[in-house]
């Protein structure tokens, strides 16, 4: 990337970690911004917009993530992410239409 | 979370004959119930349960691959198993094609980690294109078997 990166550190704090619908929503709020944005655990860096390269980082609950965003709105892509995993991907919310 | 550690082998299905959604998920999951997998008395609680998963979105997740799944409380260690359907069939994915592999996982509600270790290994698998070509290729179940040894042991790259 050679516009400037910005760069923000995530905990997962849900119980699933970043599962199917977790990775399929991280991707869908990537998109929804021009930036480019990557996913970072240990030495594996993955394109945010691949729901099958976040799954391959097997997050789980309480590891951490480097978020980087490079672009126009690279910023407000971060907020929007950060936001998503600490409201653990709405997954009370989630489990309460299953007990339904 | 090795497919060794999670697949039922005898549950293996090369050429589903299901051309919907709900018809793929009910087709594997008797495939389990066959091969002992899962109870056949909770065969319809676990259809149910993984039709009820997809309401909340599709599982469908791209590059013509599937990963339907649910916790179910009969169940004490995660099963699963994999098909291939060679005409593809619409599962609503999120980039709009059809789906020709299916990983369908079922784990014990409390125990996330497995589920997530066994995502993490079908897709760290399914990013080699070699694994993915062979895989849609598959002509029997014992294909399928071999491909997921071989994947076990490293045969492709991650």
């Amino acid at each position: 990337m050679s516009e400037p990166k910005l760069a923000r550190t995530v905990t997962v704090v849900n119980r699933e970690g970043v599962h199917a619908r977790a990775a399929t929503l991280v991707a869908g709020t990537v998109r929804r911004f021009q930036s480019k944005v990557e996913l970072i655990k240990s030495r594996h860096r993955v394109d945010g917009t691949d729901v099958l390269q976040i799954l391959s980082l097997g997050a789980a609950e309480g590891e951490e993530l480097q978020l980087e965003a490079a672009g126009p709105d690279a910023a407000a892509a971060l907020d929007a992410l950060v936001e998503l995993f600490r409201g653990k991907f709405g997954e009370n919310a989630e489990a309460d239409k299953q007990e339904k | 979370m090795k497919f060794a550690n999670f697949v039922v082998p005898e549950a293996i299905r090369a050429d589903l004959a299901a051309e919907d959604k709900e018809g793929v998920i009910r087709e594997m999951v008797q495939a389990l119930e066959g091969a002992g997998g899962i109870e056949s008395d909770e065969l319809e609680s676990i259809v149910r349960a993984i039709l009820k998963r997809e309401e909340l979105g599709s599982t469908g997740i791209g590059r013509g691959v599937a990963v339907p799944h649910t916790k179910h409380p009969s169940v004490d260690r995660l099963v699963g198993t994999v098909a291939v359907s060679s005409d593809g069939v619409d599962f609503d994915s999120l980039d709009g094609e059809k789906v020709y592999l299916f990983f369908l996982l079922i784990s014990p509600p409390d125990r996330p980690g497995d589920h997530l270790r066994a995502l993490e290994n079908i897709s760290r698998q399914l990013r080699d294109d070699t694994f993915c070509r062979f895989l849609k290729q598959s002509k029997t179940p014992e294909d399928i078997r071999q491909l997921l040894d071989e994947a076990d042991n490293n045969q492709f790259g991650s």
